[in-house]
């Protein structure tokens, strides 16, 4: 009896299956974080989560709507840069930031209504119509500007700046305390509003519609085909919104900002339970969509171990899961047509295994992350601090006549030595509590020297790159001094920035110097 | 009479399918002609010839092989957004298949040779070439599995390996950029026999792709398959394996694709290579008449539509236009040729001619 009462009400409620799981895959996701991180039990960190992504929420309400009708949008992460980028360059001309932000949404709009026509009454496939918006978008940043504008508008300042603090958690009077910025007050308003858009007006219902037979919605008298255009309207306003609060968020615009944006936006509508052949779906679930991508960065990052392209591995590989788990329901939806006798029975046996299946295959995804965690971190006990260089010594070394210093700190025993390397062929290595000292012959050193320039190393091509590293990589400094020039460049390994020909200058010099007995 | 004739002859080549990206291909290279002086201009150097034209070619070598995979896959129905990504996968195995010491913690006495002798690799060519061709046909098994058996929806199917498949490049050189040292793996990308060496391959997957589909009945299936699945299940087509089939070949071209790509640079550049090629490919199948919906396709018109695409990049380059801004040119450019293909635009026009005529 209890089981048939399940049941029934599992069935009522199926369309709710795949947000319940979004729901319940972040909540455990968060937990299992905090379980393991002590920092991730800060509350602040939880308000981060809305704090890093309001333009991600407010592109994905967009996409949601899109998508409800069985649409796509790709041209997100395109007017987003130009948002970024159009704003910036015009607050530079002197144009008044109210004015701007206005022009921006109205660009919005109307670059969503013109793709909107163009798939509406020209039969463009979405797919192929939002890309070439894309396209253009993206490229006009580059007419506007090559590189970055940063926005020193005072109003700007204020937007980004101001945090309203959270009652209870925080102390009115010093002003300290978690808080969230005015971009997440303003991403709910916008996610609220789609809220009571979708569900509770006629285009809300005929987006719905659409999503679920086209045909049908255009036999029934729907106001087809203007809902589609509305809809990427919508999407382009939501857009712009969402390019505004970017460049309000990192103070300014370039053409290469949300770069794969869109995909982002599709990975978190899908896991927000809409399907991507529409018709079903919830606004809510988008908001859990997006806060499933932020809870895998900040895990990844407090991981410290695994490197950032986890997250695309990770993100690929929900998406593959909530795609599989939509699906299973699809084809359990026309395997039984309408029969209620019949599909109650055989609802109650396979409802249990569709939610078995998914789940598990969830729960199988989590714990491959954490094993793998876990083997980790048993290897490697701690991240080491980040250490500025040492560049008073460098350069003193360089000054008493060094031709070339290299500093590598950091790594599992969070090391931090310091060599020396003389024309004569004198290498001295530091290490803070032990020295080592070499005598190679000068003709390897000169050998070694034109090596590194061969390579390149006075050339634009050897950049610094800095960041945090990955817990058990080093990083690098290396001061050259070569025929009148000298030049110092960082780097860090484990990540992707640093210029190729950097790890090749490291071999060079690591064939050279000598080793420290402790050292790994 | 006579004049009937000739009309019937003028239908019978505007018809055609490679009617249209030949007259874009045409009109770009005109622009050239007129705006972009010595753009025809051809050198010859040490019995190798190079020129603008020339670079079409050779820089457009990736996106033709892209397309050709693309064709297939565009003509069952379905697209595959993920042959950037694989790109940058087999880029990856094959740079770590040569210089796999680049991810030793300890500098090892290769290091040296590798730099200084151009003839050193760790794996020979043939196995280099073998492996990454035999991983990217995987990953393009992988999507044609979630298609086919999986019935998601291709673009969907296809953008979960684009998301996935850089960080699985990252994975597998350990994010390190890897160098190719190796000098019989750049030839591939920047050896010149009279003509450069890139054309050679483009010329045998071409012959290749065209044997297999059009000497065999393979081409037939998949035009069925993408004019109506159904259909060609019930008249006994296994439109299934006909999928894995189309998938899988077109993870093979990006494959192949990758490794010129590499061979070019002599880099394994996860992060870059392949980066938006995808939708080149696409582009340059749509240009070249395949419908995105499936069915008849054309492999060589494809490929004009890939040089057309080229073509459109390099003169923008040639005047001037900054490389990042020259996508908005190319947008411009898909936008025309999609509505130029558009029903309802043909219809349009041709109400207009009709008009006159009766006026």
């Amino acid at each position: 009896m209890m089981n048939k009462n399940m049941a029934a009400f599992i069935s009522r409620n199926r369309r709710f299956i795949p947000l319940f799981a979004t729901g319940a895959l972040f909540f455990l996701a968060y937990t299992v974080g905090a379980l393991n991180y002590q920092g991730m039990r800060d509350p602040q960190i939880f308000l981060n989560l809305f704090r890093t992504s309001p333009f991600l929420l407010i592109a994905a309400i967009g996409g949601t709507f899109v998508i409800l009708t069985g649409g796509i949008d790709l041209s997100v992460g395109g007017v987003i840069a130009l948002t970024t980028v159009a704003s910036a360059a015009l607050l530079r001309a002197g144009w008044d930031p109210w004015v701007v932000m206005l022009l921006m949404l109205m660009m919005g709009i109307a670059l969503g209504a013109t793709i909107g026509g163009f798939i509406t009454y020209l039969k463009v496939q979405p797919f192929i119509a939002t890309l070439a918006a894309l396209w253009v978008t993206r490229g006009l940043c580059f007419f506007i500007s090559d590189d970055s504008i940063s926005i020193d508008s005072p109003i700007y300042k204020i937007l980004s700046q101001t945090k309203i603090l959270i009652p209870g958690l925080s102390n009115p009077i010093t002003k300290e305390g978690d808080y969230i910025s005015l971009l997440v007050v303003l991403a709910l308003v916008v996610f609220g509003l789609a809220m009571y858009i979708a569900h509770y007006t006629p285009f809300g219902r005929t987006v719905y519609a659409i999503g679920g037979n086209e045909q049908s919605a255009r036999l029934m008298g729907l106001p087809v085909n203007t809902t589609k255009v509305l809809v990427y309207t919508l999407s382009g306003f939501c857009s712009a919104l969402a390019g505004i609060t970017l460049s309000i968020y990192v103070g300014s615009g370039h053409g290469l900002y949300a770069q794969g944006f869109e995909l982002t936006v599709i990975a978190a509508v899908v896991m927000g339970g809409t399907m991507l052949t529409g018709g079903a779906g919830y606004v809510f679930g988008t908001l859990f969509g997006v806060l499933i991508l932020g809870v895998t960065q900040t895990l990844i990052q407090f991981n410290g171990q695994l490197s950032s392209w986890w997250t695309n591995i990770v993100i690929g590989a929900l998406t593959l899961v909530f795609i599989g788990v939509q699906s299973f329901l699809a084809a359990q939806k026309t395997r039984q047509p309408g029969s209620q006798a019949k599909g109650g029975l055989l609802a109650t046996l396979r409802k249990p295994k569709t939610l078995l299946l998914g789940g598990g295959a969830i729960v199988v995804v989590i714990l491959a992350v954490f094993v793998l965690n876990a083997t980790k971190t048993g290897l490697t006990p701690t991240a080491c601090e980040m250490k500025p260089f040492r560049q008073d010594q460098a350069a003193s070394l360089i000054k008493a006549g060094a031709v070339l210093a290299y500093e590598r700190h950091g790594g599992p025993n969070c090391i931090d030595e310091l060599y020396g390397v003389y024309p004569d062929g004198q290498i001295k290595g530091d290490q803070g509590d032990e020295k080592v000292e070499k005598q190679a012959t000068a003709a390897e050193i000169s050998a070694l020297l034109s090596g590194i320039d061969k390579l390149g190393w006075f050339t634009e091509e050897f950049y610094s790159t800095s960041h945090t590293p990955c817990g058990q990589c080093y990083t690098y400094f290396i001061s050259v001094s070569y025929q009148g020039q000298e030049k110092t460049v960082q780097a860090v390994d484990g990540g992707t920035d640093a210029p190729a020909d950097y790890w090749q200058v490291v071999s060079l010099i690591n064939g050279v110097i000598p080793h420290f007995t402790s050292a790994p | 009479m006579k004049q009937s004739k000739t009309s019937s002859v003028w239908r019978k080549i505007t018809e055609s399918k490679l009617f249209f990206p030949f007259s874009a291909l045409a009109l770009i290279l005109l622009f050239d002609l007129i705006f972009v002086p010595n753009f025809f201009a051809i050198q010859l150097r040490d019995g190798n010839l190079y020129g603008n034209v020339i670079d079409i070619f050779r820089s457009g070598s990736t996106v033709i092989l892209l397309a050709i995979g693309m064709t297939l896959v565009i003509a069952t129905g379905g697209v595959d957004l993920s042959v950037g990504a694989v790109m940058a996968i087999a880029a990856s195995i094959a740079a770590l298949m040569m210089n796999p010491y680049v991810l030793a913690t300890q500098l090892s006495p290769e290091t040296q040779r590798l730099i200084n002798d151009p003839n050193f690799t760790n794996a020979p060519l043939w196995a280099v070439i073998l492996v990454t061709l035999f991983v990217a046909s995987i990953c393009g098994l992988w999507n044609g599995i979630l298609v086919a058996y999986g019935k998601i929806q291709p673009m969907v199917a296809t953008l979960i390996l684009m998301i996935a498949g850089r960080g699985i490049a990252q994975l597998i050189t350990n994010g390190v950029r890897i160098q190719i040292f190796y000098d019989p793996y750049s030839f591939i990308a920047n050896g010149w026999l009279i003509v450069p060496f890139p054309l050679y391959i483009v010329a045998f997957m071409f012959v290749l792709t065209w044997f297999l589909t059009r000497r065999t009945a393979i081409a037939l299936f998949i035009e069925s398959v993408g004019t109506n699945a159904r259909s060609s299940f019930f008249s006994g087509i296994d439109e299934k394996r006909i999928k894995l089939l189309a998938y899988t070949f077109c993870g093979f071209c990006a494959g192949m694709a990758g490794l010129v790509a590499s061979s070019n640079i002599k880099t394994s550049d996860a992060n870059n290579i392949g980066l938006t090629l995808e939708l080149d490919a696409i582009l340059a199948v749509v240009i070249g008449g395949t419908l995105m919906a499936g069915g008849r396709f054309s492999l060589l018109a494809s490929i004009i539509g890939a040089l057309v695409m080229q073509a459109t990049t390099l003169s923008m380059y040639a005047l001037g236009v900054p490389a990042n801004a020259v996508m908005a040119i190319k947008g411009l450019v898909v936008i025309l040729v999609i509505l130029l293909y558009s029903e309802q635009v043909r219809e349009f026009l041709r109400r207009v001619t009709t008009q006159k005529k009766e006026a």
